[in-house]
């Protein structure tokens, strides 16, 4: 009989990799002893995090060797097999078939692989120690285990004439589980009779007034020793019924789209930034004339801004007051190309925390959520993510909805199901960022789900993920087909330049495989505002048609121009008005004026930069006693003029607290997989310690023996916690005794031997050996824990 | 698929390259389904509406027909979404059916009963069907099938109309093998009109919709002769009325004693009968007094001239006739009020349908030449508009006096060409007609007057005329081959086209027909003509655009 750490102990290097590789936290950081990691690896956080990450066959037989453990089975791989896998013919006791048994076995290694089941004795298998309390409160539907002066009820009573009818039916029912059922209320229901016999037999027995569970050993009678009616099988992936065709097109038309409304929510910030509410988000409002503008609905827009946020395309000013505009790298995003441009987008969607699908909802407070709030992020969005993708990318060219990826999920990971409206809201936005097409997964969505989960995407990826886009994208066009009626269609994706002319110099009717544009007065003028001028816009038209410019279209161009700045505007901060024009004769020259920035706009009006005071002065010191007046022209005095003292910003400037939802996302990488190399270097370090530690105890072995005393604190007790709790997870599995050293509560230490029976709730029960009594110890206070050495 | 004359858009329009080779055959492949939207010079454009893909449901296609043309010739993918919805809508028709029960009458059937449920639950189908047969079948007031169709289509589940059409009273008509206004010379259909006219007799009852001059009073001779039956023609106006008349003597075997006219001035109910539009809708006492003629006769064939302007209470009297068969024509289905969809769904679907353009090429129609003359106006006029309130804006740059000079300048151009001068305020004409010497006809001018001046534009004996938007339809001048709009009522596109209309007729030595239309820069008149002229701009009609300053002084 050995202990689990004495197992561990035992592993073989490439056994201690892959199970460092699979338990990532075992690794990392880096225990200090073999000791530790045994004791870390029967923590309770890392138990569940390990069955977390279990799928529904593995956690079956994990359930089901728990359950056979507890009852003190001998839990080997025949017995599991038998108490799992379904028998070949249904209803007798023929052995499963092959296919099943090899399952269970393989899942068996796998879980032994994990550390999750260990071998106490070669071919027999038992949960790690602490495992029993991450199990569901009913494991495998199974109720509580008999007590011990319960006696075991024999099925055959059942079958006797005595049993009322209907008593079978009763335990039929829970047999299954929940092995929870109530008792009637009323001494007049049929069932009201066979569940006090089934009480008075002991095949149930009453936990409170109303209810009843069956006990474990009765339930597995019934079940004829099986714990489970087999491995639940996987669900089944959806359909393919789509062609790459389809997916690529359509990816590539929903890629092209999200790259456009991004840049067009830079271009339409870069002139007017977006207020940030005190809260540090997008207004309702705000949001909603973005949609107008973009022409999305609401939800689309809040993924399109939050996905420029996540590419740091945009970001809080910080300003005051504070608004969202462009970044600097929103200005190397624009140059870029089209993949490119859209695997930045990508890449960043992979790695990033944050959730847009919760903008509109509530909090806890009751606030509604808004877009670019920098709360507006959840630490487990990059790990589902990662997870939606690869389910999806199992089913290649099927279109996938939310409910089969959770019913996926749900298999694999039933310790944590991701909520649906999360999946749906990701698979949305998978779907605007071409990530996937027609909800099949595309190229790109391919490539990421290949990666590792929780990774930045590095360089080579990034390109990778823009040559997806690049061999889907139709070949640009450069031709516009202009027409009478004041239309133009390019047949097809417009090259950068054409894109870029059109968008200046026409509005947009209708995108899709080919763009028809309009020519209006307004349209033209934007060009014109643009910096374009009449030719150089009919020059580059008439470059990229086919044919002449139409008439109208031509007209249409020169018109707008002969209109164009025919009304003219410019800054000024005063002016002077004469009606005289001799007195402002030599005014703008004079260089000693040039402080005042004067300029003439009429002959007798000059506007100045300068603010009306200064001018005052300065044409007073000139002697032109010149008098300050009004919008009305009515003459006001100059000392009104006083400039007062503005009191600089009555509300105090937010905290930035922006910075943090730049990029919202947590640490990347902790888990990510660990170089099997690295792992290597760690357990033969590990082992290396082991070594050195076993010298430095026999050595000192002569004065450990006399371990029985009380008082000093021994060099074999551990100071680590963690270490701690496992040697008592251990030694509760196992019933050995240990060496407790405990703080009273004036901070002394006193240290008893004592048998653990249970660590729960931050509660360590326990058997003190030499006063047998019970006690109870807060795990705060435990000091320190030392195996007592077998006698 | 790489090199197809169609694109397909996401919001649901088809581009069809018109210089591709395939793109007639994808035109024709497309036609049952799509409706032509516009039809410039390079690209043509189509839309995919529920209404159309119902229609080629009703005429025997189904989706898969429709996604095999578009992926057939599509030179890009077509997005995937667009498919599924066109399957999605055409799957939506014929839940429902209309079909007369040996016993119940007219009841309306459904294939999917959570459909029935659903429009039986809506309020709009309250009172339009009688009680309940059993699971899948309920009675339908016969009298308000129109109606029931009407709201079912608006519920999106259309019923398919299997109940069929009364043959109404048989009556001999056939079309004449020759035309006396040509020495009785040899005519037949042009194979458009041939195609029209088969198009609306396979589909029962119809739209047909021809350019100005293609001929559609021929249209509508030949599905008399096709029917065979008694008929009643809607048309707008008396003289329209007259113009139909003339026309059928000459065109079909029917003589003067068949034709009769139920207008303000006779009422005359005969095998063929001729009313207007205004009598039908005259009220007395709240009361329409002349409805009992649409039950007069057990009529076989309803036609309804220049349905574009169907006004309201047609619309709801249309609706109880759903059970004889319907034509309607027209040039240009656009309405201003968006109601197009209400003639599609109580006359019949949109049966035939040619780009001006084509039949231009063709020979049927003169080749146009639109020009918009743009004046500027004068300092003081400038001021004046500037600051006037702005609803009397459009009036005053509308009546710009620079025009009258301008119209003076084209007159000239024109020396001797028959010439009509069309306007909207009576003011502008008159001092038009006053500033050119020329003849007016107004809505005030007596009928009798009207068909002087027209005779005498006719034989060539005036050859301008000032005329108001009386002259906006179905008048009939064969020679007009100038048409100087001054101005209309604001942005209509229908009216602007029924102007072109008038110089359309095939001219005798294969001239050019030229279309004016005077504007006044920077003023809400030079916006209205931008939008007026969209219909026929679509349709390839490119106007040209020259300054006043830039025309020939003469």
């Amino acid at each position: 009989m050995v202990t689990f750490s004495d197992w561990l102990r035992a592993r073989s290097d490439e056994q201690f990799v892959a199970l460092l590789s699979r338990r990532g936290d075992l690794a990392s950081p880096s225990p200090s002893t073999l000791l530790s990691l045994a004791a870390r690896a029967t923590s309770r956080a890392s138990l569940l995090r390990a069955a977390a990450a279990l799928d529904a066959a593995h956690l079956t037989v994990l359930e089901s060797v728990a359950v056979l453990d507890a009852l003190g089975e001998e839990a080997t791989a025949d017995r599991v097999v038998a108490a799992i896998a379904a028998p070949s013919a249904p209803g007798t006791q023929d052995p499963p078939p092959p296919d099943d048994a090899a399952t269970v076995r393989a899942l068996l290694e796998d879980l032994t692989t994990l550390a999750l089941l260990w071998h106490p004795t070669p071919g027999t298998y038992r949960p790690a120690p602490g495992i029993e309390e991450t199990l569901d409160a009913y494991p495998a539907g199974l109720g509580p285990a008999l007590r011990p002066q319960d006696t075991r009820p024999d099925l055959a009573l059942l079958d006797s004439p005595d049993a009322p009818a209907g008593a079978r039916a009763i335990l039929t029912a829970l047999q299954w589980g929940p092995p929870v059922g109530r008792i009637p209320a009323s001494t007049d229901s049929p069932t009201y009779t066979p569940t006090r016999w089934l009480l008075d037999h002991g095949f149930l027995r009453q936990v409170d007034a109303h209810h009843v569970t069956l006990p474990r050993e009765v339930a597995l009678d019934l079940r004829s020793g099986r714990t489970h009616q087999g491995l639940p099988p996987a669900p089944p992936l959806p359909i393919p019924t789509l062609t790459p065709e389809t997916v690529d097109a359509e990816s590539a038309r929903a890629a092209q789209e999200i790259v456009r409304r991004v840049a067009q929510v830079i271009s339409l910030w870069q002139t007017t930034p977006a207020p940030a509410l005190r809260s540090g988000g997008l207004g309702v409002r705000e949001l909603r004339r973005l949609a107008g503008q973009l022409d999305a609905d609401e939800a689309a827009t809040a993924v399109v801004v939050e996905l420029a946020l996540m590419a740091a395309l945009i970001a809080d000013d910080s300003g005051d007051p504070a608004t969202f505009a462009p970044t600097d790298t929103a200005d190397e995003w624009l140059a870029a190309d089209l993949p490119t441009r859209w695997a930045t987008l990508v890449a960043a969607w992979f790695a990033s925390a944050r959730a847009p699908w919760l903008v509109g909802t509530r909090d806890d407070r009751g606030a509604l959520r808004s877009a670019l709030e920098p709360e507006l992020h959840r630490v487990w969005v990059p790990r589902l993510r990662s997870q939606v993708l690869r389910v999806a990318a199992q089913a290649p060219l099927a279109a996938v909805d939310a409910e089969s990826v959770v019913a996926v999920l749900a298999w694999r990971t039933p310790r944590s199901v991701p909520p649906q409206a999360a999946v749906a809201a990701l698979l949305h936005e998978a779907a605007l960022l071409g990530v996937t097409g027609a909800d099949a997964l595309a190229a790109g969505g391919l490539l990421l789900a290949a990666a590792p989960p929780l990774t930045v995407l590095d360089d080579d990826a990034h390109r990778a993920l823009a040559d997806t886009l690049e061999r889907t994208l139709p070949e640009p066009v450069d031709e516009v087909l202009l027409q009478g009626d004041l239309t133009g269609i390019v047949p097809g994706r417009p090259t950068p330049e054409l894109e870029a002319l059109l968008a200046d110099a026409a509005e947009v009717e209708s995108r899709g495989g080919a763009i028809t544009v309009r020519f209006t007065a307004a349209s033209v003028i934007r060009a014109l505002d643009a910096g374009r001028t009449a030719e150089d816009l009919l020059a580059d038209l008439a470059r990229h048609s086919r044919s002449a410019i139409p008439q109208p279209l031509d007209y249409l161009v020169h018109d707008a121009a002969r209109r164009h700045g025919q009304v003219r505007l410019g800054v000024a901060a005063s002016y002077i008005r004469v009606d005289d024009p001799v007195l402002l004769a030599g005014l703008v020259e004079d260089p000693a004026l040039s402080a005042l920035g004067l300029f003439r706009l009429a002959p007798t009006v000059l506007a100045s930069t300068a603010p009306a005071s200064q001018l005052l002065t300065a044409l007073r010191e000139r002697g032109l006693a010149p008098a300050m007046e009004d919008a009305e022209g009515k003459v006001v005095h100059s000392d009104r003029l006083t400039p007062r003292v503005r009191v600089p910003g009555r509300r105090s400037r937010r905290a930035s607290q922006h910075s943090r939802a730049v990029d919202g996302s947590p640490e990347h990488g902790t888990g990510g997989a660990l170089r099997t190399d690295r792992l290597q270097a760690l357990v033969a370090r590990l082992r290396e310690q082991h070594q050195l530690t076993q010298e430095r105890r026999a050595q000192g072995a002569g004065s450990a023996g006399s371990l029985g005393g009380t008082g000093t604190p021994s060099e074999m007790g551990t100071p680590d916690p963690l270490v701690a709790l496992g040697l008592l997870r251990e030694a509760a599995a196992d019933g050995h005794e240990v060496w407790l050293e405990v703080a009273g509560p004036t901070g002394a230490l006193t240290r008893r031997r004592v048998r653990p029976l249970r660590i729960d709730a931050g509660r360590l029960r326990a058997v003190d050996v030499a006063r047998e009594a019970e006690l109870t110890v807060a795990v705060h206070r435990i000091a320190g824990v030392e195996p007592v050495a077998d006698a | 698929m790489a090199d197809g004359p169609l694109i397909v858009q996401s919001d649901k329009t088809l581009l069809l390259e018109v210089d591709h080779p395939q793109a007639d055959a994808a035109r024709r492949a497309i036609a049952p389904f799509a409706e032509l939207e516009r039809a410039p010079e390079h690209v043509h454009t189509y839309r995919l509406t529920p209404l159309g893909l119902w229609n080629a449901r009703a005429a025997g296609h189904d989706a898969e027909q429709v996604v095999n043309v578009l992926l057939a010739f599509s030179r890009y993918s077509v997005p995937h979404a667009l498919l599924v919805d066109v399957a999605e809508t055409m799957s939506r028709y014929g839940r429902l059916q209309l079909s007369q029960h040996p016993v119940h009458g007219l009841v309306l059937t459904s294939t999917d009963r959570a459909v029935l449920a659903e429009v039986l639950k809506s309020k709009r189908t309250a009172g339009l069907v009688g009680e309940r047969i059993d699971e899948d079948t309920v009675v339908v007031h016969p009298s308000e099938r129109g109606h029931l169709k009407q709201v079912l289509l608006k519920l999106g589940w259309p019923a398919e109309d299997l109940a069929g059409y009364v043959d109404g009273e048989k009556h001999p008509i056939a079309l004449s093998p020759t035309d006396p206004a040509h020495g009785d010379a040899p005519w037949e259909l042009r194979p458009y009109q041939e195609q029209a006219v088969d198009g609306f007799w396979h589909g029962g009852s119809g739209v047909v919709v021809l350019p100005c001059g293609a001929g559609k009073t021929i249209v509508g001779a030949g599905a008399m002769a096709r029917s065979a039956t008694t008929t009643l023609i809607l048309v707008t106006n008396t003289v329209s009325a007259r113009q139909w008349r003339d026309e059928l003597l000459r065109r079909t075997t029917l003589t003067e004693d068949e034709i009769g006219e139920y207008s303000g001035a006779r009422k005359e109910v005969r095998p063929v009968t001729i009313a207007t539009y205004q009598v039908l809708t005259t009220k007395r006492k709240g009361v329409y007094t002349h409805l009992e003629l649409l039950d007069a006769r057990d009529w076989g064939l309803v036609i309804y001239d220049e349905v574009h302007l169907l006004p309201a209470p047609i619309f709801r009297m249309t609706a109880d006739l759903q059970a004889r068969r319907r034509l309607g024509l027209t040039a240009t289905l656009v309405r201003e009020d968006g109601r197009e969809d209400e003639v599609f769904s109580l006359i019949g679907p949109k049966r035939y349908d040619a780009p001006w353009k084509d039949i231009e090429a063709q020979g049927y129609i003169a080749p146009a030449d639109c020009v918009e003359v743009r004046l500027t106006l004068p300092e003081r006029d400038r001021m004046l508009y500037a600051t006037a309130e702005p609803e009397d804006k459009y009036r005053l740059a509308a009546c710009a006096p620079g025009k009258n000079q301008i119209v003076e300048q084209l007159v000239a151009r024109h020396q001797g060409d028959p010439t009509l001068i069309i306007g909207q305020y009576i003011d502008q004409l008159e001092e038009l007609a006053d500033h050119l010497g020329a003849q007016i006809i107004t809505g005030a001018t007596s009928v009798r007057e009207r068909q002087r001046l027209f005779d005498a534009f006719r034989t060539g004996e005036i050859t301008t005329l000032v005329v108001s938007k009386v002259a906006n339809f179905s008048i009939d001048l064969p020679e007009a081959s100038v048409a100087i709009q001054v101005s209309g009522s604001f942005g209509s596109r229908q009216e602007e086209a029924q102007r072109l209309g008038r110089i359309m007729r095939p001219k005798a030595d294969g001239r050019t027909a030229h279309f004016y239309a005077v504007v006044a820069r920077d003023t809400v008149d030079q916006d209205f003509a931008a939008h007026r002229q969209r219909f026929l701009a679509e349709q390839g009609y490119a106007y040209r655009i020259v300054d006043a300053d830039d025309l020939p002084v003469t």
